[in-house]
């Protein structure tokens, strides 16, 4: 089963969006600390698209959601000039707060709490972002 | 967002800041102008108070560390320019790195994303809000 949530690229939609995950990630069976990171982790994505990718423009973003196994699998879809988050690289943590570059940090978040993360151009000239992370099996969900 | 103010005396002036909310890329920005407000108008020693934020991304993140660096003395962020802007003010530096900026409050979801970027480190936290002004 997959779910899918087609929504304009704005930041005002952000809060759907988690809303959109939580009740979705739930429904497939994962537990409740996986299911928050996968909010975050979709609304990190989703931030960068619409701040990085379409850069201010009308766009839309495609969310979908499935299980596959013991994984929860979402891909992020947009028509958005070609933007590779997964190169960006990781911020210097070890930095004091005065010489740290602020903000970097969303795809480090994605890539610390989900299992795998990966990007490609898609076939019409946009981008898809796959984020999968293990969860629990409904029968041993929290 | 809404965003509320106190102000309550230690041995310093001390503003406290409530964002009422999730904070996220849409509404960050509310954060830092709130902040950057108080300390127009001579604020120098800021509580956060978390109670009411289950929730905070990146952008949330970026927030408090825009704060924090603000009262370190560093140049108010100008947003006008969005996140290009904000990176700017912290590839430039400068300041101490003792902030005059303390959390009360927090919640655990924000708590693990402070923890998980090392941000935690940066800033004093706690739960009582009497300790929390006294602490200045």
């Amino acid at each position: 089963m997959t779910v899918t949530l087609r929504i304009a690229a704005e930041l005002n939609n952000l809060a759907a969006v988690r809303r959109f995950v939580q009740e979705t990630a739930a429904a497939l069976g994962a537990s409740t600390a996986a299911t928050d990171n996968l909010v975050l982790a979709v609304d990190e994505s989703a931030t960068n698209i619409i701040e990085h990718g379409y850069r201010g423009q009308p766009g839309e973003i495609e969310i979908e959601i499935g299980r596959a196994e013991d994984t929860v699998v979402i891909h992020l879809r947009d028509q958005a000039p070609p933007f590779d988050p997964t190169r960006l690289p990781n911020p210097d943590l070890t930095l004091p707060l005065d010489q740290r570059p602020i903000g970097g940090l969303g795809i480090f978040l994605t890539r610390h709490i989900v299992d795998a993360v990966t990007y490609r151009p898609t076939s019409q000239g946009g981008n898809e972002l796959t984020l999968i992370k293990k969860v629990d099996s409904p029968h041993h969900s929290s | 967002m809404n965003i509320t103010t106190e102000q309550a005396q230690a041995r310093v002036p001390v503003t406290i800041l409530r964002p009422h909310g999730e904070v996220d890329g849409s509404n960050y920005r509310e954060v830092i102008d709130r902040a950057r407000e108080l300390y127009q108008t001579g604020a120098r020693h800021l509580l956060i108070d978390l109670a009411d934020t289950p929730y905070m991304s990146s952008a949330g993140l970026v927030a408090l560390h825009s704060i924090a660096l603000l009262y370190m003395g560093n140049q108010p962020p100008d947003l006008e320019d969005g996140w290009r802007a904000i990176r700017a003010v912290g590839e430039a530096g400068g300041g101490e790195a003792q902030p005059n900026v303390r959390l009360l409050n927090l919640q655990p979801k924000v708590t693990r994303v402070l923890d998980q970027t090392g941000l935690l480190t940066f800033f004093e936290t706690y739960s009582d809000q009497a300790t929390a002004v006294a602490s200045f």
